[in-house]
């Protein structure tokens, strides 16, 4: 009744988890969640606006007040309240809106790995944090306060790997939140501690010393050190720093951010869940 | 602690074992609650493997362990020889699984939906014959937000078939279908049989797993209570004949070995031995010139032995 094959007769394939088969499973799925985005108009739009509206209100501003624009600075700027507000934020939502509606389930049956998933559910926040990045890169320079960067590296890091720290921590907090309102009361720690202290708003000079001190450990802060370093060759207690001073600088602000990295991965894949609570 | 003497070398496909899937005392806990207490089955390519249950009996629990979506409290589950959950890399290129609940991108069309999949896929089927095959070749720019429950399912059935998989995972995969439908999926389940396909699926149509399965078992809090092949497990069931007594008739006759419910008017005999209680009957019948009316005979059915589990009794031999 039953026919026992002796073997399965196929090509040996790549092995599964390889470079080249990681990298066409994340783009199969980051291509098609970027179209869902793409298709959500309002979003996109909304996208697009806000950086622009961004640099234009603080163009006006200064403008009135007679004075001039730190384009370096709003560019550094710029970089932590997106990772902060966009990124961070609606990787959360988006995290758990596709939990809820059963999608991370399914897509955990096929051959993505659980890193693979997360990671293809989230460039299409991903990409629009770096295009809003560039719009207000591109409005500082029509506003014609464009400035030469000390160095050009920092700052990418601190883009890429906050984006990357967001990630992971966003993951992390998927889990403490049931729905997708609720994401608006869990974001809120890692949301006001970056808009405080992280030197975004506020300098971190301004501190209470043990405070700063404390702060410069926090997940955003290293972000807005290593914009600033580079961006505009300040370190974070004001010294101008020019490119092999700003690198000389960087290496505690890249540990902390590694090390929120790392610890944020490790304690998301404990953490995180696929399903909603039954 | 598995049976298979193969092992696979790193780099290659594992060779298909004896069994392509082999549970062991698998247990599954929540915290307090015990899913899963123990059970045991194997299945071979090649052969349709049914598990039922009333809802909440456990089996989805225990499908989430094969599919590799957790691991097992206790107890261990190979697919094709290696471990789901922890050698997952090594099994899901020959697994395909058909969640009862999963959820989909609502914005993104059938053939956009279908065409991601195959993507994330080592060796995936052509996109068009994967529709054509639950009959969705219509409807691929449809949005799958617009989709009717059925056409979800049936596009759920084309991805876990996408990547040909060796085994498969089914969980309730025809509920929500039409009659039609239906048939259109076990013919599709057992043209992958023929090809050296094993198939676990759980259903709540008897009937399906009359049809479809080669061995059934069935659950009830956590535990196997019966398991065979469709006859074995009817068999262990008493035949039923029923028929309403009219007005004023004489009692019954003593008939031995035979089990009498007796709701007046209408009677219910269950009896092992079908065919010689109703000879003894009608002859009673026929001597006190008496009609049955509404005679009924039926041997036993799977429905019995399932009911009689969910009632709580087990179902044991006269």
């Amino acid at each position: 009744m039953t026919m026992t094959r002796p073997a399965i007769e196929r090509p040996s394939p790549a092995h599964p988890g390889s470079g080249g088969s990681a990298r066409r499973r994340v783009l199969a799925l980051a291509a098609a969640e970027t179209r869902l985005l793409l298709r959500n108009r309002t979003a996109v739009a909304s996208s697009v606006l806000l950086p622009v509206a961004m640099v234009a209100a603080v163009g006006a501003i200064a403008v009135s007040n007679g004075g001039t624009v730190d384009g370096p600075g709003l560019i550094a700027s710029a970089i932590g309240v997106t990772l902060t507000y966009v990124a961070f934020y609606n990787l959360v939502t988006t995290f758990v809106a596709r939990r809820e509606e059963l999608v991370l389930q399914r897509m955990r049956t096929g051959e993505l790995t659980d890193a693979e998933v997360l990671l293809g559910t989230a460039v299409p926040t991903l990409l629009v944090t770096v295009v809003q990045v560039v719009l207000v890169a591109v409005g500082v320079a029509v506003l014609g306060e464009w400035s030469a960067p000390v160095d050009v590296v920092l700052p990418l890091v601190a883009l890429l790997g906050g984006g990357a720290s967001m990630v992971v921590l966003a993951a992390v907090s998927t889990s403490f939140t049931r729905t997708v309102e609720a994401a608006q009361f869990t974001t809120l720690p890692l949301v006001l501690t970056a808009t405080l202290l992280s030197g975004l708003l506020i300098p971190l000079t301004d501190l209470p010393e043990q405070v700063a001190q404390v702060a410069r450990f926090l997940p955003l802060t290293p972000v807005v050190e290593l914009s600033r370093l580079g961006l505009v060759g300040k370190t974070w207690n004001g010294q101008a720093v020019d490119t092999a001073g700003a690198w000389a600088a960087s290496p505690l602000a890249l540990a902390v951010l590694a090390g929120w990295l790392v610890g944020g991965a490790l304690l998301a894949r404990l953490v995180f869940r696929w399903a909603p609570r039954r | 602690m598995h049976l298979i003497d193969v092992g696979p070398r790193s780099g290659q496909e594992p060779t298909a074992p004896a069994s392509a899937i082999e549970v062991i005392g698998l247990e599954r806990r929540y915290g307090d609650f015990h899913a899963v207490r123990g059970i045991s089955f194997e299945v071979h390519p090649g052969e349709v493997f049914a598990l039922l249950g009333v809802n909440g009996a456990g089996k989805t629990s225990a499908l989430e362990v094969l599919e590799g979506l957790a691991p097992p409290s206790n107890g261990s589950v190979r697919i094709l020889g290696h471990d789901p959950h922890s050698e997952r890399a090594a099994v899901r290129r020959y697994l395909g699984v058909q969640l009862q609940h999963s959820g989909l991108p609502g914005d993104l069309t059938v053939q956009e939906t279908v065409h991601t999949w195959a993507r994330t896929l080592t060796d995936p089927r052509p996109v068009g014959e994967a529709l054509e095959q639950v009959d969705l070749s219509g409807r691929t720019d449809v949005r799958v937000r617009s989709l009717s429950g059925g056409e979800r399912r049936r596009l759920d059935l084309a991805l876990a078939l996408l990547g040909r998989p060796r085994v498969l995972v089914l969980d309730e995969p025809t509920t929500g279908l039409d009659p039609e439908s239906r048939r259109v999926v076990w013919g599709i389940v057992r043209g992958l049989v023929r090809g050296g396909a094993a198939v676990v699926l759980t259903t709540h149509h008897l009937e399906e797993a009359e049809e479809l399965a080669d061995r059934i078992a069935i659950m009830r809090a956590g535990l196997i209570v019966a398991s065979g092949t469709p006859h074995e497990i009817s068999a262990a069931q008493p035949a039923t004949i029923r028929f309403t007594l009219p007005e004023g008739a004489p009692p019954l006759p003593q008939l031995p070995g035979v089990r009498v419910e007796h709701v007046a008017p209408e009677v219910e005999l269950s009896t092992f031995a079908l065919q010689s209680t109703l000879t003894q009957l009608l002859a009673w019948a026929a001597e006190h010139e008496l009609e049955l009316m509404g005679l009924q005979a039926r041997a036993a059915s799977l429905e019995q032995a399932f009911l009689a589990v969910a009632d709580g009794s087990v179902p044991t031999a006269a």
